[in-house]
C-alpha cells in the first residue's frame, strides 16, 4: 500500500565542505572538551615517540618494561578518547535529537562524531609526535652532552614519524567508535517531553 | 466547551475505499493528515498502557488545529505518531497520502526534513550556529544548494523579523527570537505540516502572543497545515478547528466557531 513513487524520495546528502565546517565549528565551540581530547592523544604519541628516538639502553629489560608502558599508556589514551567523547555525546542528547528531526541520518550522525573525534586525532597525534621528538632530543642533550645525535635511535625517523602518526590517528577512532554508535541511535526528539 | 460527543466532525467512513475514490464532496478537499485508527500500545512491565485506543482524525490542507487535553490523554502520543516520531502499534497515518507507519528508517528521515516542520516548547535551536546556519541545515539536509539555501535562509528570517540578527547565535537572542528562529526553520523547507508542541510556554505572554500572531500569518500566507499541541488560549482563539483528548480517544473536535474561549478572565464565585 506505500505508494513511495508519490514522493520524489531523494537521498539526503551533504556535502563534504558542509561536513567538515560543521566538525570544526563544533569542536571550536567547545574548545575546552576538545583541548583535554587532544592532551590525552598528545600524551600517548608524545611518549610513543620519545620511546622509539631515546638513547638504546643496554638493559633488555629495561626495553621491554618500556615497551610494556607504552602499550599500556596507548590503551589509557584509548580509555580517555572514549571517555571525553562519550561525555561529549550524551550532553549533546538535545542536539543529536533535533538534528534527526531536521532529516538527518543515522550514519550521518555517526560519521559526524567520527569526523570530530579524527581531527582531534589529526592534531593531536601530529602535535604529540613533535612534542615527543623535542622531549627526547632534551634529555639526550641532558645525558649524552653534544653526542646526543650517535646515542639517540634516529634511524628511520621519518618512519617513525609516520607510524606513531597512524597509531594515534587509529587510536582516536577506535576510541571514537563506541559513542559515535551511540550517538546514532539515540532518537529523535520526542515532540513532547515528560508525557506519554 | 464540556459536551463529549463520540463522533469527530469528519467525512464519512471511508475504510473500504483508498483514498483516491473520494465518495463524498467532503472528501474531494484535499487532505493532508489522515488517521485511521491508530492504536499504541506500550507495555510497562507487566501491565499494557493504551495510550492511543482507536483515534480517527482528519485534517485538512492550511488548517490551523489545535490540540487539547490532560497528561496522560494521548495527546503526546499522537503528536509522535502524526510527526513520524514512533510508530503506531496499528492503525494508519497518511501524511499526503503517504501512510508514514511503513516506512523505514531512510524514508522517515526524508518525512522529517520535507514534509514536516517542528516546532518545539523549548526552541531546540543549535547552539553552536548562527540563526542563519540554523534555517539553512534543514535545506541542506534536503538536498538545496547551499548558496540557494541561503538566499531563501535570509529571506525568511527577514519575514519572521529576524533580519537584522541573521548571524546572532542563541546565547544573543532572547527566548522570543530564539523560536522565531525556530518558526523560521521549520517553514524553511516548504512543509506539508507543521507540527508544534507548546511553542507559547516558555514564553510571556506579550511575547506569546506574538508567536502565535507570527504562526497564524505563516499559516495563512503559505498555506501550511499547522497543528499546535497547547494550552494556550490565545492559541485556541486563532485556531480553525480544536480537538480534544480524553483516555486515548478524540474525545471531541469542534471548529472555533462552535466554542465560546475566555481569555484571561475569572468569574465570581455565587
Amino acid at each position: 500500500m506505500n505508494d513511495a513513487a508519490i514522493w520524489d524520495i531523494g537521498s539526503l546528502k551533504l556535502s563534504p565542505e558542509v561536513v567538515c565546517s560543521m566538525a570544526i565549528n563544533s569542536l571550536r565551540q567547545r574548545i575546552g572538551r576538545a583541548v583535554l581530547t587532544l592532551l590525552t592523544i598528545s600524551t600517548a604519541t608524545a611518549f610513543m615517540m620519545y620511546l622509539l628516538t631515546m638513547p638504546r639502553s643496554e638493559d633488555p629489560v629495561d626495553q621491554q618494561s618500556w615497551r610494556l608502558m607504552m602499550v599500556l599508556s596507548l590503551l589509557v589514551s584509548g580509555a580517555g578518547v572514549l571517555n571525553t567523547m562519550l561525555m561529549s555525546v550524551t550532553q549533546r542528547y538535545r542536539e543529536i535529537g533535533t538534528m534527526k528531526c531536521l532529516g538527518a541520518l543515522d550514519t550521518f550522525i555517526l560519521f559526524s562524531v567520527l569526523l570530530e573525534a579524527a581531527i582531534l586525532g589529526l592534531a593531536g597525534a601530529f602535535a604529540g609526535a613533535i612534542f615527543g621528538l623535542i622531549i627526547s632530543i632534551l634529555l639526550a642533550l641532558a645525558d649524552h652532552g653534544t653526542a646526543l645525535f650517535s646515542a639517540m635511535q634516529i634511524d628511520g625517523l621519518p618512519g617513525k614519524f609516520i607510524f606513531v602518526f597512524v597509531v594515534g590517528m587509529l587510536l582516536t577512532t577506535l576510541g571514537a567508535l563506541f559513542p559515535a554508535f551511540i550517538a546514532s541511535k539515540m532518537p529523535p526528539m520526542d515532540a513532547m517531553r515528560g508525557e506519554k | 466547551m464540556n459536551k463529549p460527543s463520540d463522533t469527530p466532525t469528519s467525512p464519512p467512513d471511508t475504510r473500504n475505499a483508498s483514498l483516491a475514490n473520494a465518495s463524498s464532496i467532503d472528501d474531494a478537499v484535499e487532505y493532508t493528515v489522515m488517521t485511521r485508527d491508530v492504536v499504541k500500545i506500550y507495555r510497562m512491565g507487566e501491565t499494557e498502557v493504551r495510550a492511543l485506543d482507536g483515534v480517527d482524525v482528519t485534517i485538512r490542507t492550511g488548517e490551523y488545529i489545535s490540540i487539547m487535553g490532560p497528561s496522560g490523554s494521548g495527546k503526546t502520543t499522537l503528536f509522535n505518531a502524526i510527526g513520524g516520531l514512533s510508530k503506531p502499534t496499528s492503525g494508519n497515518v497518511f501524511i499526503d497520502e503517504i501512510d508514514v507507519a511503513q516506512l523505514d528508517a531512510n524514508e522517515l528521515a526524508w518525512l522529517r526534513c520535507r514534509k514536516i516542520g517542528y516546532i518545539f516548547q523549548s526552541y531546540n535551536i543549535v547552539k553552536v550556529m548562527t540563526a542563519l546556519e540554523n534555517v539553512t541545515l534543514p535545506m541542506l539536509f534536503g538536498g538545496v544548494p547551499p548558496d540557494e539555501a541561503q538566499d531563501r535562509a535570509v529571506e525568511i528570517l527577514k519575514r519572521v523579523g529576524l533580519g537584522d540578527r541573521l548571524l546572532h547565535t542563541p546565547k544573543e537572542l532572547s527566548g522570543g527570537q530564539q523560536q522565531r528562529v525556530a518558526i523560521a526553520r521549520a517553514f524553511a523547507n516548504q512543509p506539508a505540516i507543521i507540527l508544534a508542541d507548546e511553542p507559547t510556554a516558555n514564553l510571556d505572554i506579550h511575547t506569546g502572543e506574538e508567536i502565535i500572531e507570527l504562526m497564524k500569518e505563516m499559516n495563512r500566507e503559505r498555506g501550511v497545515t499547522v497543528i499546535c499541541s497547547t494550552h494556550d488560549h490565545k492559541m485556541l482563539d486563532i485556531s480553525d478547528r480544536i480537538i480534544w483528548m480524553r483516555d486515548g480517544k478524540v474525545q471531541r473536535i469542534a471548529r472555533r466557531d462552535e466554542v465560546e474561549i475566555e481569555i484571561n478572565t475569572m468569574k465570581e464565585k455565587h
